[in-house]
């Protein structure tokens, strides 16, 4: 049993890093997806957060693809979370935070905007009792954490991997902006093309 | 004359209803009437001789949520730009029904539905009252037939308890 766990928790450390840089040798026999039999389902030792249980989650292993095409910049890559718990976005900002450290990213802010009550008063009784109501509430709390200065496959993987650790009940709004470069019919003013041009006939 | 006749009269009857307020509210009894639903029922138990036990998710009230209380069902439409709030509803009271229903007797508390993305995870504890090979049956028949019904992976991780575990006594 100690084994398996062992070999278990290997595999998860190798498939996260496989996103991360395709030259980090690949342990032999850790492509494969997890596997696990239903009878050892309920009798596991080790908590469930470090077993990866491979049937909905089972991915093939993607490999790095080299394009012609120049890779796109972002200027700024905003994540919104959102939810009704705080404590939940607290470990989620810390553990995006460190994983953007992790990636090199630069961190140019991270901030929480104001959280958003929406209130409801509904009749508490079915049928008369006008006088008396039920009041509720849904609070929504935000964490916002921007990236600058990305480029687009980093921003692919920094977004995958982010948002399949994402918590239930937490939603997630991911704004890019994209910086491009000015085209070229634009570069010069048409006033300074016209002053040339009349230079020239002159 | 006539002006310490108005001031004589002002002061007996503010005497006299000082006197009036005074001998209500001490040794006073009055009627309290009041329409019936003033009290809040929602999801409490009341407090009674003291022999019911109680769980801890059933001692607390719906006020204490998100105070000493976590929520039982985890998705997202009830956040603020956020949609499909009634049919999440609704599946999962549908989802309790049928698992109190397929696990008769054999529940210790509510359920906690958690959707991660497409994926719908379904959290129990159950008492042992069953052999362990119909747990198993009955786990995989429920995931099985609510990932057909739903159209998305359906997991049921449950957890087993020896006897329902008691918080207070009310």
């Amino acid at each position: 049993m100690t084994a398996s766990m062992r070999i278990a928790s290997v595999r998860l450390l190798s498939k996260t890093r496989h996103y991360f840089s395709s030259e980090v040798a690949v342990q032999p026999g850790a492509r494969t997806v997890h596997h696990q039999p239903a009878s050892t389902r309920n009798v596991c030792l080790i908590p469930v957060a470090f077993l990866h249980k491979g049937r909905a989650y089972g991915t093939q292993s993607s490999s790095v693809t080299v394009t012609e095409e120049p890779d796109l910049l972002f200027q700024k890559l905003s994540v919104l979370v959102k939810s009704h718990d705080k404590a939940v976005l607290d470990s989620y900002e810390f553990f995006a935070t460190l994983a953007a450290k992790e990636l090199g990213l630069t961190l140019a802010k991270v901030f929480e905007p104001p959280k958003n009550i929406e209130r409801l008063t509904l009749l508490k009784s079915v049928h008369i009792f006008k006088k008396h109501r039920v009041q509720y509430e849904m609070r929504t709390h935000y964490r916002c954490i921007e990236i600058s200065r990305i480029t687009g496959s980093t921003s692919r993987v920094y977004l995958e991997y982010i948002q399949r650790n994402l918590p239930e009940g937490v939603a997630m709004e991911v704004t890019k902006t994209a910086i491009e470069k000015v085209p070229d019919h634009i570069q010069m003013p048409l006033w300074s093309v016209q002053s040339q041009e009349k230079q020239g006939s002159q | 004359m006539a002006a310490s006749l108005r001031h004589s009269t002002l002061f007996t009857t503010v005497c006299r209803q000082l006197n009036s307020t005074l001998w209500l509210n001490v040794g006073g009894r009055s009627i309290h009437s009041s329409a019936v639903c003033c009290k809040n029922r929602a999801a409490r138990i009341r407090v009674g001789k003291g022999d019911r036990p109680v769980t801890y998710e059933q001692a607390l009230h719906p006020h204490q949520i998100a105070h000493r209380k976590g929520w039982l069902s985890q998705h997202t439409s009830n956040l603020q730009g956020e949609d499909g709030a009634a049919d999440r509803t609704v599946e999962d009271l549908f989802i309790r029904r049928l698992i109190y229903g397929t696990f008769h007797g054999c529940l210790a508390d509510e359920l906690v539905i958690k959707r991660r993305g497409n994926l719908l995870v379904i959290c129990a504890l159950m008492l042992q009252k069953l052999p362990p090979h119909k747990y198993y049956f009955l786990v995989g028949y429920t995931e099985e037939l609510l990932s057909h019904f739903y159209k998305c992976p359906v997991k049921m991780e449950i957890q087993m308890l020896e006897e329902k575990s008691v918080y207070k006594y009310l």
